[in-house]
């Protein structure tokens, strides 16, 4: 990864191919996301609570392996979704800076999203801004946006006892095993208790990310499947 | 007419009178603000001793018991992550004579049992680790200020079993904070100009200058060193334990540190004096060092000349303070409706920090016990002093067997301490069966005992206490699960080197997030 503040003068000839761009995140196991987004991205994946390793504060991200560098959703072309989580539709764009008021637009000159023909122009031939990033301008906005309302979501979480540590203890079909450590989800039977003083809609968001926990018996589906190509590509008995 | 116990007034505000009346009131406080009543009288003219600044890892639950946050905690009495003692300067006296008391246990213990083992390997070679860096990881992380816990850690909560170092004084406010405003604790300050009492020697009051006579159905002595219910009213005698334990003064002092961002050092450090020993404590904001010593045995000025040594350079700005320690406990400590907790009951050397435990313990078991009527205290006060007394025996015994085995003869503290006279027998009887048997479960047999038996593996090992080698055929048992874990013991060091963070760049951490609650 090689970020830099993007600039007119540097980067206006810059073009962009988005879906080679997201092939960054198949090695990702773990997408944090907005609250904004956490009812649509719980239909596509479970959506569990994960502590920052530097400030041990929670936040919501979407899970996407079962092991760190794992993503069983990107089948080598895209993601196998319905809905793509900001963090990584923005890409290769992010926001720098320690100040998110003052924060700054950044690129990765290293993502295999940067060609040299072909895909899109962030700058049209008349100076102007292409619909294309006015589309990435518009997601950084929303993140930045939804830094607080997201932190206030979880501390309400974490005041009410919603959130409880997860632990996956999984054993696959060809006999190896994975244990994640370090989740944490939204408990159902908490969240029923606790429902009286929650706002509706903040008590949905809860909701979906409670039940979006069942998922993960697909990605250990997805798992199996791909660990069954693998064995029939390396010539192994299955 | 039965008499029924419907309230509780604590005498005295220092750390043990918080703490008693927070566990109280946690636990017999009804939502609706019925239940027992609890009052806390102190007097802020008289002030709180406020030295005890080690705890033990009971502390955490107990502050998770009364619901107070652990950084709210930390914060709020500077305090810092303590793994246990490491003792200096104990067995020889010699500058790299040192072992550790971590607080983890040797690692498989109970079922696998390395001290046979490590005994047997150090049997032949003088140069093998040490028993406490070869059987627990918790030596390499206090060597390096290395902390137990990660930012990620919950709170009370970490990778190496811990307590804290904090400010007495600082607790005390804290707690009293929480008391007054989440527990429902009626707080008066007042001076206890006398106690009334009935006939049957029963406390009826206690009589404020301001407040006039507060009646309960029963009192908490937490009067500190004075014990003015248990011992002054009461007239419960005290019995003086200085023919074992010699220490009987203090001199205390508080360090500032030489930079802001110095390390924070992650054990209590005791180092062998020539009349006593030195406690070497660091908080988040300063050090606190004292001397206690044997004034049988020394001056204050040799002792205070030692001192200066021990912190070197800016010794002379900082005031010292003496402090007359009474060695010993109360012949009983509830007697009629009156129960002491803290110094009131006694005090010891802080060698192993016993202090805060057993008031932690006691008002434990006051808020769990708590009659319901005043025949029942009778039986309630019965057993409580069997098991305090038990208690102080076996912290008695405990703190000896630290002096008992030393080399030192340079001077007449550290002989005396060797004098079969000065030994309890009980202490005596152990350690003639621990030349052929590491110290087991099976030596520790009351539910009330204070350490387990790895403790005094710990203190046995390090002082270079060693088994008799014709016993080691007969206690090598499970030679693969030994091998297995000691190889266990040195990959969690290799591990955690790479992961856990100081002592000082957590806490500061701390300044600025919180732990989470799970």
């Amino acid at each position: 990864m090689n970020w830099v503040q993007l600039t007119r003068a540097a980067h206006a000839g810059l073009r962009v191919d988005p879906a080679l761009a997201l092939s960054a995140c198949a090695t990702v196991h773990m997408v944090p996301l907005t609250y904004g987004e956490i009812r649509r991205v719980a239909s596509d994946f479970p959506v569990v609570l994960a502590k920052d390793a530097e400030t041990g504060q929670f936040y919501p991200a979407a899970l996407l392996g079962l092991e760190p560098h794992e993503n069983l959703y990107w089948n080598g072309a895209r993601l196998a979704a319905e809905h793509v989580p900001l963090n990584l539709a923005r890409l290769p764009f992010g926001l720098g800076g320690a100040d998110l008021a003052a924060a700054v637009i950044c690129v990765d000159l290293d993502s295999p999203g940067i060609v040299a023909e072909g895909g899109a122009p962030i700058v049209e031939a008349d100076g102007r801004e292409s619909p294309y990033f006015a589309g990435v301008q518009a997601t950084l906005g929303e993140l930045a946006g939804q830094v607080a309302p997201t932190r206030g979501f979880i501390e309400a979480a974490v005041q009410a006892r919603l959130v409880v540590p997860i632990r996956l203890d999984i054993a696959f079909d060809n006999g190896s095993k994975a244990e994640l450590a370090g989740l944490y989800a939204i408990d159902e039977a908490a969240l029923l208790r606790e429902i009286a003083g929650i706002d509706t809609e903040t008590a949905m968001v809860l909701a979906a990310m409670a039940l979006s926990i069942d998922r993960i018996g697909a990605l250990v589906r997805r798992k199996n499947a791909r660990l069954a190509d693998a064995a029939v590509w390396f010539g192994a008995d299955a | 007419m039965e008499r029924m116990i419907n309230s509780v007034c604590v005498v005295g505000g220092g750390s043990a009178g918080w703490l008693t009346a927070a566990l109280i009131a946690a636990r017999h406080r009804q939502p609706d603000g019925g239940g027992l009543t609890v009052t806390l009288v102190e007097s802020t003219q008289i002030g709180i001793v406020g030295v005890g600044e080690g705890t033990w890892p009971t502390m955490r639950n107990t502050m998770r018991k009364i619901g107070v946050s652990e950084t709210d905690l930390i914060r709020a009495c500077n305090a810092s992550f303590k793994q246990g003692a490491k003792f200096a300067r104990w067995r020889t006296g010699a500058d790299d004579d040192f072992y550790y008391h971590p607080l983890v246990l040797p690692e498989g213990f109970p079922q696998v049992d390395l001290a046979p083992h490590w005994n047997a390997i150090a049997a032949g070679h003088p140069e093998a680790p040490s028993f406490s860096d070869a059987v627990c990881f918790q030596e390499f992380l206090c060597e390096n200020d290395l902390a137990p816990k990660l930012m990620t850690s919950p709170e009370y909560g970490g990778i190496a079993n811990y307590a804290y170092h904090l400010d007495a004084v600082k607790l005390g406010q804290f707690l009293r904070e929480h008391c007054t405003g989440k527990l429902g604790v009626r707080h008066i300050d007042d001076d206890i100009v006398a106690v009334q009492q009935a006939e049957d020697g029963d406390i009826t009051a206690v009589v404020g200058t301001k407040s006039g006579p507060i009646t309960a159905d029963l009192f908490v002595d937490c009067s500190g060193f004075r014990s003015r219910l248990l011992g002054q009213a009461l007239g419960v005698p005290f019995i003086d334990c200085n023919d074992v334990l010699f220490i009987d003064r203090a001199l205390a002092v508080q360090v500032p540190y030489e930079e802001a961002n110095a390390p924070i050092v992650s054990h209590t450090l005791s180092t062998g004096q020539k009349h006593g020993w030195i406690w070497d404590i660091g908080l988040q904001n300063r050090r606190g060092v004292g001397y206690v010593y044997s004034s049988r045995h020394a001056g204050s000025e040799p002792v205070e000349a030692e001192l200066a040594a021990y912190i070197g350079p800016g010794f002379d700005k900082l005031p010292v303070r003496e402090i007359t320690i009474r060695s010993g406990h109360r012949e009983v400590f509830w007697q009629n409706n009156c129960v002491a907790v803290g110094l009131s009951a006694g005090f010891l050397e802080p060698l192993e920090a016993s202090a805060l435990v057993l008031i932690e313990l006691s008002a434990d078991y006051i808020a769990n016990a708590m009659p319901g009527t005043r025949s029942g205290m009778d039986v309630v006060a019965r057993r409580f002093n069997e098991m305090t007394r038990y208690r102080w025996a076996r912290i008695i015994e405990f703190l000896k067997l630290h002096y008992v085995l030393t080399e030192r003869n340079d001077t007449a503290f550290w002989r005396d301490n060797r004098d079969p006279a000065t030994i309890p027998e009980a202490l005596q009887e152990q350690l003639e069966l621990w030349r052929y048997a590491a110290p087991g479960e099976h030596d520790f047999t009351s539910a009330h005992e204070m350490f387990p038996a790895a403790s005094y593996q710990y203190v046995l090992y390090g002082m270079g206490f060693r088994m008799d080698p014709r016993a080691h055929a007969r206690t090598l048992r499970d030679r693969d699960a030994a091998t297995a874990a000691f190889q266990r013991n040195a990959a969690t060091k290799r591990k955690l080197a790479g992961m856990m963070p100081t002592n000082r760049s957590l806490l500061n951490k701390l300044a600025e997030f919180r732990f989470q609650p799970v």
